[in-house]
C-alpha cells in the first residue's frame, strides 16, 4: 500500500513541475513578445521614408583619385540605387526636377582613402596588388538631418580589373540603402 | 535631212522654246542643291574611330558596347548597331585622356593635379598600359550630372579631346605638348 501512495505522490510532484515549468516558459515568452512593442520602441525601430534620392558626385577631399574612378563610382551607384526600387526617383546632382521633389534625400561621398593596386600583381601573386577605395557615405534627409554617417570601403582582391573596385563600393552602399529606406 | 535645215523650221523651234521653258526651272533648282553638299562637311564626322568601347555611363547605350566614337559638328557621337548616344560638346564639364599633361596645373585645378600623380607624367587609370581611357563629365538636357567612360587604342583619344575643346568643350588639365621631331 505504502508502494502504490509513494509512486503515486512522485507522479503528481513530477505533473505538477512539468506544468510549473510550461507555464513560466509561456508567461515569460509573452512578456517579451515583439508582437506588442511599446510605443517608444516602434518609433526607434521605424524606418524614414523617401521617395527621392539624389547622388552629388564624389568629393576628392585631400585624397587623389582618378577620374575614371570617380565617374565609374557614380555611374555604378546610380544604376546600384536605381536597382533597390525604394525611390520613386533617383535623381542626378543638378538636375533642376530634383528641386520639386517634396522628401528628398542627398547621397554624398568624401574620399577616405585610395589604392589603385595592380590587377597583373593580383593575377600572378594572389595576395598582393589589392585595390581599395573608402568613401565616407553621408545620407541627410530634405531637413538637412543625418540619416546615416558611415565609412565603405569597395574591394578586389583576387582577379578582376580595378574597375570592380567600383561596383564593389557601389553594392555595399545600395545595401546601406536597401537596409535604411 | 541636215541639223540646219530642222533648226529654221517654225515647229522645231516652238518645241525647243517648249522644251527650255519646261527645263529652265529645274535649271535653277540646281543651285540650291549644290549649295546644300557644300554644307555637308559641317555634319561629316571630323574625328571618327571604330572599335571604341563604352565601358560604363551611356544611357541609351549598354555598358561595354563596341562601336564607333566621333565628333560631328560640335557633337560627341557613339554608335553601335543598336543605339546612338550624343553629347553636345558645350555641355561637358571636363574630359580627361592619358594624354593628359601634369605640368602647367597650379592653384585651383589642385584638385585635377591630385587625379594625376600615379607614375609617370601620364594618368593611370583604371585599365591596363596598352589602351586609352577617355573620362567625358557633362550635363544632360536637364542639368543632371553624367560620367561616361571609353576605352580606346593607344594615344586616340587625345584627338577627340582637341576637336571637342575647338567646339566648346571644358577641360581642365590640358593634353601633352606633342613630343618634336627631330
Amino acid at each position: 500500500m505504502e508502494k502504490i501512495l509513494k509512486s503515486h505522490t512522485r507522479t503528481t510532484l513530477s505533473v505538477v513541475l512539468v506544468l510549473t515549468i510550461v507555464f513560466t516558459c509561456v508567461f515569460s515568452l509573452a512578456a517579451g513578445s515583439p508582437a506588442a512593442p511599446s510605443s517608444d520602441d516602434a518609433k526607434s525601430t521605424q524606418k524614414p521614408s523617401a521617395s527621392s534620392i539624389q547622388i552629388q558626385p564624389i568629393d576628392p577631399g585631400d585624397v587623389p583619385i582618378p577620374p575614371d574612378f570617380r565617374v565609374a563610382v557614380y555611374e555604378n551607384l546610380i544604376t546600384q540605387i536605381q536597382k533597390t526600387g525604394k525611390f520613386q526617383h533617383v535623381y542626378r546632382s543638378g538636375d533642376k526636377d530634383a528641386a520639386s521633389a517634396p522628401d528628398l534625400v542627398t547621397l554624398s561621398m568624401v574620399t577616405q582613402s585610395f589604392n589603385k593596386g595592380s590587377q597583373k600583381k593580383r593575377e600572378v601573386t594572389t595576395v598582393s596588388g589589392s585595390s581599395q577605395i573608402t568613401l565616407k557615405v553621408h545620407i541627410t534627409d530634405h531637413a538637412g538631418k543625418t540619416v546615416v554617417d558611415r565609412d565603405v570601403q569597395g574591394k578586389v582582391r583576387f582577379f578582376g580589373e580595378n574597375l570592380r573596385v567600383t561596383y564593389d563600393f557601389s553594392k555595399k552602399v545600395a545595401k546601406i540603402v536597401n537596409d535604411t529606406f | 535631212m541636215s541639223i540646219q535645215n530642222l533648226a529654221t523650221k517654225p515647229g522645231f523651234r516652238a518645241r525647243g522654246l517648249f522644251l527650255l521653258v519646261i527645263s529652265a526651272p529645274f535649271l535653277f533648282l540646281a543651285a540650291p542643291a549644290r549649295s546644300q553638299t557644300s554644307d555637308a562637311p559641317q555634319t561629316t564626322p571630323s574625328v571618327t574611330l571604330p572599335n571604341v568601347k563604352l565601358v560604363i555611363g551611356g544611357d541609351t547605350v549598354k555598358n561595354n558596347a563596341t562601336g564607333t566614337l566621333s565628333v560631328v559638328g560640335n557633337v560627341l557621337q557613339f554608335t553601335t548597331d543598336k543605339a546612338t548616344m550624343q553629347v553636345q560638346a558645350p555641355s561637358i564639364l571636363d574630359m580627361f585622356t592619358n594624354e593628359d599633361s601634369r605640368q602647367d596645373i597650379t592653384g585651383a585645378a589642385k584638385v585635377a593635379t591630385m587625379a594625376i600623380p600615379y607614375g609617370g607624367s601620364r594618368v593611370l587609370s583604371l585599365f591596363s598600359h596598352g589602351v586609352d581611357v577617355f573620362t567625358v563629365e557633362f550635363t544632360d538636357a536637364n542639368g543632371g550630372y553624367h560620367g561616361t567612360i571609353f576605352m580606346l587604342p593607344q594615344k586616340m583619344a587625345a584627338p577627340f579631346k582637341k576637336q571637342l575643346v575647338a567646339m566648346g568643350a571644358k577641360a581642365s588639365v590640358p593634353l601633352a605638348p606633342e613630343p618634336e621631331n627631330k
